[in-house]
């Protein structure tokens, strides 16, 4: 602990206890509590570096006309001061626990009614709770009582604490009783498990008698959940609701003694419970019994019986939402179950099946699927019904084939003819029944189980033995996105079930011509909508679907998939270009990168540019200059980045012809990127000089790619990396080249940027670049004479902006060594124009000074920047120090109630 | 009441209400899908079209059919007004007023009359620019047409096809039109009283309300709820009606507005971007403005900047200038703008841009001007006539052009079945923004009327969708269907009339209280009719009798108006007048509930006594004492007027 925090502390204190009101804001008194978690967490025992919290507990607790906001830190406080055991023991002694947690005391001062004060309290005990002297001090002092009816108070922070803490308490027995009965095992386990919170019960003497008392408390709370579990009436519900999810808590962390115990008693008040049929506890009870039952999955029991007849009662209960919510819920967990698994399926099929026509169910109880075809007439909880089994049939595909009553190819044409149904044209054999078509004319044009079905289609298409469908996949989404109705979420959602589908199923032989004519056409259609979000996803489509791999059957050899169904790039790149155009800056970002994409397999050959391809890049680059958005000119920027980083890795077919006009690109790239107002562009700039960097010094010794302190230490660095010696002439042309694409200069303008990342990772790479080039570890004599050659490589810094902040830098920099009498002071700066009257000398003369790379790396004091940057700009403000100061500084100002406007204005 | 139906076409209706003495026209829709039966008009000789394999250009002008020959059902001479909702339902009105004998009025809101006029000026145009030399008139006889090609060979009612009308008439039968205002009431007789509401579809479109003193009947026809142009639908004075007639629901429901032109935006930007030529045959208002406005601001985005919009029609200018004046028939948003001072529609400001050019015809200045790619917007939408026919031989032969329906009321393949084969792209993007199923059953459960008549055609699906059971009316009660020349009895019966007194024979009435509130007085009085008002005047005093020479019989003296019984009225309270009875010595008394009362058993006067709710019977034998006591107790309790 900081020795100044701890000076503060006492008088920190004193304010506190004297006026809580005059804090500087209400966030105040949680992060002194943060701070006491973390020194508590770290090991610290409060009371020993502290001691000056024992007397303000003791003054604040007396004082019951204080803010009830510090009343209730204190409770608190007390909990994080009683932690420990010596601490609880000191506490004890001095009497201050007793009033502190003494329910009666704040009953009588009329503080019990502030939500603040009981949350307080229970937290307090909750925090304390940690060893059986605490358990011990709760069980004498008969708080279950209170605690139990906390629990369903009306404030649902409360509640919800009181329910954590029974949940706590009735864990905490389970442990200290399992001690008590002297299960080695059981206790060898137990220590293991709680992460040795309970870590000091072994030298706890635990007598029979407070034994006993913890058999008590365990009664009397399964007493309590057996009681209050079934509502009498329905204003009780909630208590039931509150008393479903204690159980849900206790049943999934509780082992068999307990466990078994808590289950004996409550098993007839669920069953009553399941009977009622409260729809609004049906979820909460599913949460018991799952929990119940996957107790026993993790601790690899055989499930109990008992459970497994109440899930087989939830899985056929009567009404159809509760049903389908029971059976959704059961599928979320995934459960080993192979019989409930089938059945929750079968439940969740079966409104598909009825509303499609479709046999997926082969048989199916006649009430069941009359009372969810009654369910299915009312449009909204058709609807609602309709999505929930929408949502969970892709995670039944993965089911195994013999939990599935019909194969996954059936259920894609269930989800493709509800498709139909919802664009209202459908023949499909539903229509016979009256039934049924009152059932599907609630689903007609309802966007919201369209978007459901999209989604589950393209989730589907992983699934064993669907590829049979893609023909009629795609039919079915290209009339989707034909559909002037289809509203634009509906549309983006068809483009990515049809890309999926396209990358899953590779062969695309079934794709027919027609198909091809139907997609160019709806894709030359929607690029022109009148919507612009319908357009970036059309040309985000166009991207996404260059970057899938198919086979056509015609060529045999694998292609991209825009290739193989829309013609390629003599298709796709005139809608691009066109929508660069477009006037939303979105639509042109999208493009850019779409770009990108489709360019990618012709630059991964190496094949030669087109006109067409020079007359992109123009335009790219003057997107760069002029567009007003941010968005593209970060998608032009990351556009290079992509043409480089396929270039390097292919870099044995490089083409002449390629990097003539890529390398001069990435210059004006860099100097434009750097100079740009929005940071994320700047970032990318310099993610782009990283990328010339890695290329430039690839296999150089002392380059590590990426960031220099993020290398682990035990990291296996490839020989190939040793075995390029290091050759100064190299570095020398390799340095001159980083200069003259303009790297240097982007990073040196980074390193000054007042946006924090891009200074960052500027000075991350600069750092980077100068152990490479000049390490430090050389020394200042050895690195003059070692680097003779590499240090007469120069960058010009212009007379302004950035270059201005480095320059000024440099001459701090040299009038310190100058003080110092340091030896190579003078030589820092190689030209005395680097003060202010040579400065402007030079700008008048029209030269542009040069500075030598490798002094201007070692010079910068680059290590101590990036400690400054690394840590976040709030670090001062938000230390315990700070706050403490802040705390006082409230305090003082508020005795001196003329400043009082001022530090209203400072706390803002 | 009555309605004779005489148009089975649900959305150009043309029905007659008799209402309390009234008759009652409810729009003349012109139905000219029959025009797809001939070959188009060409602007200049077409070698093409007049040289086609059994087609025969000889009877050249345009037949149209008029609603139906109703004279079989009623005479039209005896219709006292039309009442007309929007300019697309007025166009047969020169077939009914001109020629038929027909005196009545006619009701139209001032846009409905203009543009309407518009329209029938345009095709009047059309038709009279291509005057045929010849013109046959036998083919309408049944053995002849048997022996014309395709489609006429199979036409129906050939009979009521009619020559298409002249200026000369149209100018006579809107001098019959009387301009009205929404909610402005018009006293037809005295009888009822009819007002026109906004209906939100177009400019001055109205539904219309005829109500008597107690009988309210409301006319629904061609109404919209989307916010487009016109001022919106005024649905709260629909409510509480006895019978809601419902006619001019969207043609195209499946047909989402917003999604069709979405759809005809990007096909344009699409055709544009190709280098190819748009062709838009519609109407020269309505949804046009709706079209430019949303092109008006598509264009930027597509990059349209530059393509011209060229919009033909012998009216354009003043369509495009009167939607302008219309201010009061607008809605809110375009009212406003009026008085910044903006023009309400933003074509004016695509007019003075130079982006959009308008033009009576391709002749004159349009030729000079002409510059492609283009688009154009032109009409008739049955490409049978105007301008478009020029347009379709100009373009229908390259594949990069595009020509795009947007006007429901033709079957765009029949439209274009004369110019076929083409090669031209055809995109179907019908824009109807009239109520659809959805909407009018919500509008219904809204307003809530007693009874509701439609169409047949909207009591079932659509035949192609059969299994679309979401666009169909479904009410209870189930609404009145009606089909072409039905004669349905409205079902409801008139229960009151409205009748007033006059003054001084109000002030001789002595009215009586019979209950708190309520008071009652009897009066004897003449009924005098006149205009459909009903007056109640004093009973002449009889002329004094001239001494007459010959005096014949003594009854024939007029009779003397004797002074009327008094009415009486109350209950006879079953205690108090047993207590009464046994005060005047009358004590056994054996009482007997019955269904409707009481009955009274004086067992030692041997005489009953009924006393029941609407009579009291004294049943006394031969001793008239006791009757008279007995009545006289009995009128103690009653009162009397």
């Amino acid at each position: 602990m900081d020795r100044e925090c701890v000076s503060l502390l006492p008088r920190v204190c004193e304010v506190l206890a004297a006026s809580g009101s005059s804090l500087p804001d209400d966030t105040s008194l949680e992060k002194l509590l943060d701070w006491f978690t973390g020194l508590t967490k770290a090991g610290t025992s409060l009371l020993e570096s502290c001691p000056c919290l024992l007397e303000f507990i003791s003054t604040v607790v007396h004082n019951t006309a204080l803010d009830p906001s510090i009343l209730s830190f204190t409770l608190r406080l007390t909990g994080f001061v009683a932690v420990t055991e010596v601490a609880f023991k000191v506490l004890q002694e001095s009497s201050v626990l007793d009033l502190v947690f003494n329910l009666q005391h704040w009953q009588e001062a009329g503080l019990w009614e502030d939500p603040c004060i009981r949350i307080g309290w229970i937290q307090g005990l909750r925090t304390m709770m940690q060893h059986p002297k605490a358990l011990s001090f709760f069980v004498q002092a008969d708080f279950l009582q209170p605690l139990l009816q906390l629990q369903t108070d009306k404030s649902l922070f409360v509640a919800s604490a009181a329910n954590q803490m029974l949940a706590h308490v009735l864990l905490s027995c389970q442990s200290v009783s399992s001690v008590g009965s002297n299960d080695v095992d059981e206790e060898g386990e137990d220590v293991g498990r709680s992460g040795g919170s309970i870590a000091d019960l072994e030298y706890s003497a635990v007598t029979v008698e407070t034994n006993q008392d913890y058999a008590a408390v365990v009664t009397a709370i399964s007493e309590c959940l057996k009681k209050s579990l079934v509502p009498r009436e329905n204003t009780q519900l909630h208590q039931s609701l509150q008393i479903l999810k204690l159980l849900a808590l206790l049943l999934a962390q509780t082992r068999p003694p307990l466990w078994e115990k808590l289950l004996q008693m409550v098993a007839d008040s669920v069953d009553e419970l399941l009977v009622a049929g409260y729809s609004q506890l049906i979820l909460p009870l599913m949460d018991v019994i799952l929990a119940a039952y996957s107790s026993c999955d993790v601790n690899r029991r055989a499930p109990d019986q008992r459970v497994s007849r109440l899930l087989s009662f939830m899985l056929n209960i009567r009404k159809p939402a509760d049903l389908i919510q029971a059976a959704a819920a059961f599928l979320r967990r995934g459960l080993h179950d192979l019989v409930h698994t089938a059945q929750s399926a079968r439940v969740l099929l079966l409104p598909l099946d009825i509303i499609t026509g479709l046999n997926l169910l082969t048989t199916t109880a006649d009430e069941q699927r009359f009372l969810m075809m009654e369910q299915l007439k009312n449009k909204t909880s058709c609807i609602s019904l309709i999505c929930v089994c929408l949502t969970n049939t892709p995670q039944m595909t993965l089911m195994a084939a013999d939990c599935l009553p019909c194969p996954p190819v059936l259920i894609v044409t269930a989800v493709l003819s509800l498709l139909k149904l919802c664009s209202g044209d459908s023949s499909s054999p539903s229509s016979s029944s009256s039934g049924c078509r009152e059932v599907s004319r609630n689903v007609i044009g309802s966007s919201k189980v369209q978007k459901c079905a999209l989604d589950a289609l393209t989730a589907l298409s992983g699934s064993p033995g669907v590829e049979v469908k893609l023909a009629e996949v795609f039919t079915l989404l290209v009339q989707c996105l034909d559909n002037p109705d289809s509203d634009p979420t509906v549309l983006q959602k068809s483009f990515q079930a049809l890309v999926q589908w396209m990358s899953v199923c590779s062969d695309l032989s079934s794709i027919t011509d027609q198909h091809r004519q139907d997609l160019l056409q709806v894709v030359r259609k929607r690029s022109c909508d009148i919507r612009w979000e319908v357009r970036d996803s059309t040309v985000e489509f166009l991207g996404r679907l260059a970057g899938v791999r198919v086979i056509q059957t015609t060529a045999e050899e694998a292609s991209d998939a825009s290739v193989a169904v829309l013609g390629g790039c003599c298709f796709t790149t005139p809608l691009l270009r066109a929508a660069l155009q477009d006037t939303e800056s979105y639509v042109r970002a999208s493009a850019i990168s779409a770009l990108a994409q489709t360019l990618a397999a012709s630059w991964q050959q190496g094949a030669a540019l087109t006109q067409e391809q020079t007359e992109i890049v123009n335009q790219l680059l003057e997107v760069l200059s002029w567009d007003t958005e941010g968005f593209a000119r970060r998608a032009v920027v990351r556009y290079f980045i992509a043409w480089l980083s396929s270039m390097s890795s292919h870099s044995c077919v490089q083409s002449p012809a390629s990097s003539s006009l890529l390398m001069p690109s990435v210059r004006s790239v860099l100097s434009r990127g750097s100079a740009d107002l929005d940071w994320e562009v700047k970032v990318h700039t310099l993610e782009l000089a990283e990328l010339l960097l890695d290329e430039a010094f690839s296999g150089q010794r002392g380059y590590t790619k990426g960031n220099p302190t993020q290398t682990h230490p035990y990291a296996v660095i490839p020989n190939t990396l040793h075995t390029r010696t290091h050759n100064e002439e190299d570095v020398v042309g390799v340095l001159n080249s980083l200069v003259q694409w303009g790297v240097v200069s982007a990073l040196l303008s980074g390193l000054v940027d007042c946006d924090r990342p891009v200074a960052l990772r500027a000075c991350r790479l600069l750092i980077t670049l100068r152990e490479v080039v000049c390490p430090l570890s050389l020394g200042a004599l050895d690195a003059t004479a070692a680097m003779a050659t590499v240090a007469r490589v120069t960058c010009e810094l212009p007379g302004c902006g950035w270059a201005r902040e480095i320059r000024k830098m440099l001459v701090m920099k040299a009038k310190d060594a100058n003080a110092e009498g340091g030896v190579s002071g003078g030589e820092v700066v190689n030209c005395d124009d680097c003060g202010e009257a040579g400065q402007e000398a030079a700008s008048v003369g029209g030269q542009t000074p040069c500075v030598s790379v490798c002094e201007v790396l070692r010079s910068l004091d680059l290590d101590e920047r990036l400690d400054v940057l690394t840590r976040s700009s709030d670090h001062v403000h938000n230390s315990p120090l700070s706050l403490l100061q802040d705390i006082l500084t409230a305090s003082s100002a508020r005795s001196q109630p003329d400043t009082q406007q001022e530090v209203i204005a400072d706390c803002y | 009441m009555k309605l004779y139906c005489l148009s089975g076409h649900p959305t150009l209706p043309c029905n007659v209400l008799k209402f309390k003495s009234t008759t009652i026209m409810l729009d003349c829709g012109l139905d000219t899908t029959s025009v797809l039966n001939f070959l188009p008009l060409p602007l200049v000789h077409s070698p093409r079209l007049s040289k086609l394999p059994g087609w025969i250009s000889k009877d050249g002008t345009i037949n149209l059919e008029k609603v139906l020959d109703a004279r079989e059902l009623l005479d039209l001479s005896t219709i006292d007004v039309i009442l007309i909702s929007n300019y697309h339902c007025m166009m047969a009105l020169p077939y009914i007023t001109e020629h038929t004998g027909f005196t009545g009025t006619v009701y139209a809101t001032e846009p409905t009359l203009q543009i309407g006029r518009l329209l029938m000026e345009e095709v009047v145009n059309f038709m009279e620019r291509v005057p045929k030399a010849q013109s046959a008139t036998c083919w309408k006889n049944k053995e002849i047409q048997r022996m014309l090609p395709g489609p006429l060979k199979d036409a129906v009612d050939v009979w009521t096809w009619k020559r298409c009308y002249s200026m000369q008439e149209v100018n006579s039968a809107l001098s019959k039109v009387q301009l009205v205002g929404y909610s402005q009431k018009v006293e037809l007789f005295g009888a009822v009283q009819v007002s026109p509401l906004s209906s939100g579809y177009s400019l001055g479109s109205s539904n219309w309300i005829i109500q008597s003193h107690h009988e309210k009947v409301s006319y629904v026809s061609g109404s919209s709820l989307l916010t487009t142009h016109p001022q919106p639908m005024d649905q709260s004075s629909l409510k509480n009606s006895d019978v809601l007639i419902l006619t001019g629901l969207t043609q195209m429901p499946t047909a989402n507005p917003d999604g069709m032109l979405g759809e005809f935006c990007s096909n344009l930007a699409m055709t544009i971007r190709a280098g190819g030529n748009v062709l838009v045959p519609c109407y020269s208002s309505g949804v046009i403005y709706d079209l430019l406005e949303c092109l008006y601001q598509f264009i930027e985005s597509a990059s349209l900047g530059t393509t011209p919009f060229y919009f033909i029609s012998p009216v354009a200018n003043s369509s495009l200038e009167f939607s302008q004046i219309f201010a009061e028939w607008l809605c809110h948003n375009k009212q406003t703008k009026v008085y910044l001072p903006e023009p309400p529609f933003p074509h004016a400001e695509l007019i003075q841009t130079n982006k959009l050019k308008h033009y009576p015809s391709i002749h004159g200045d349009f030729s000079s001007e002409f510059r492609q790619p283009c688009v154009v917007f032109t009409g008739h939408p049955s490409l049978r006539f105007g301008d478009v026919v020029h347009f379709m031989e100009l373009w229908g032969k390259s594949s990069l052009n595009t020509i795009i329906f947007t006007e429901p009321d033709f079957s765009y393949l029949d439209a274009l079945a004369p110019y076929q084969p083409l090669a031209m792209k055809c995109v179907y993007c019908p824009i109807d923004t009239r109520l659809n199923f959805h909407q009018v059953s919500k509008l219904l459960k809204e307003v809530q009327p007693l009874h509701v008549v439609c169409p047949e055609q909207y009591t079932q699906p659509p035949l192609t969708q059969s299994h679309r059971s979401d666009l169909m009316l479904e009410l209870q009660p189930p609404p009145m269907p009606y089909r072409r020349c039905s004669v349905l009895n409205l079902p409801f019966r008139r229960r009151y009339e409205r009748v007033y007194i006059l003054p001084e024979l109000a002030n001789s009435l002595v009215p009586s209280e019979i209950k708190p509130g309520v008071s009652v007085a009897t009066v004897s009085a003449v009924v005098h009719s006149k205009d459909n008002k009903h007056t109640l005047q004093s009973v002449p005093k009889p002329p004094p009798v001239a001494p007459s020479k010959k005096r014949k019989r003594v009854m024939d003296e007029p009779p003397v108006v004797l002074a009327p019984k008094p009415l009486l009225s109350g209950a006879v309270p079953l205690e108090a007048f047993l207590a009464t009875l046994q005060k005047h010595g009358i004590t056994e008394v054996k009482v007997e509930e019955t269904a409707d009362g009481h009955i009274l058993h004086l067992q030692a006067e041997d005489t009953l006594i009924q006393l029941e709710e609407d009579g009291t019977h004294i049943v006394c034998d031969n001793n008239e004492p006791l009757r008279t006591t007995l009545r006289d107790l009995v009128l103690r309790f009653l009162q009397k007027l």
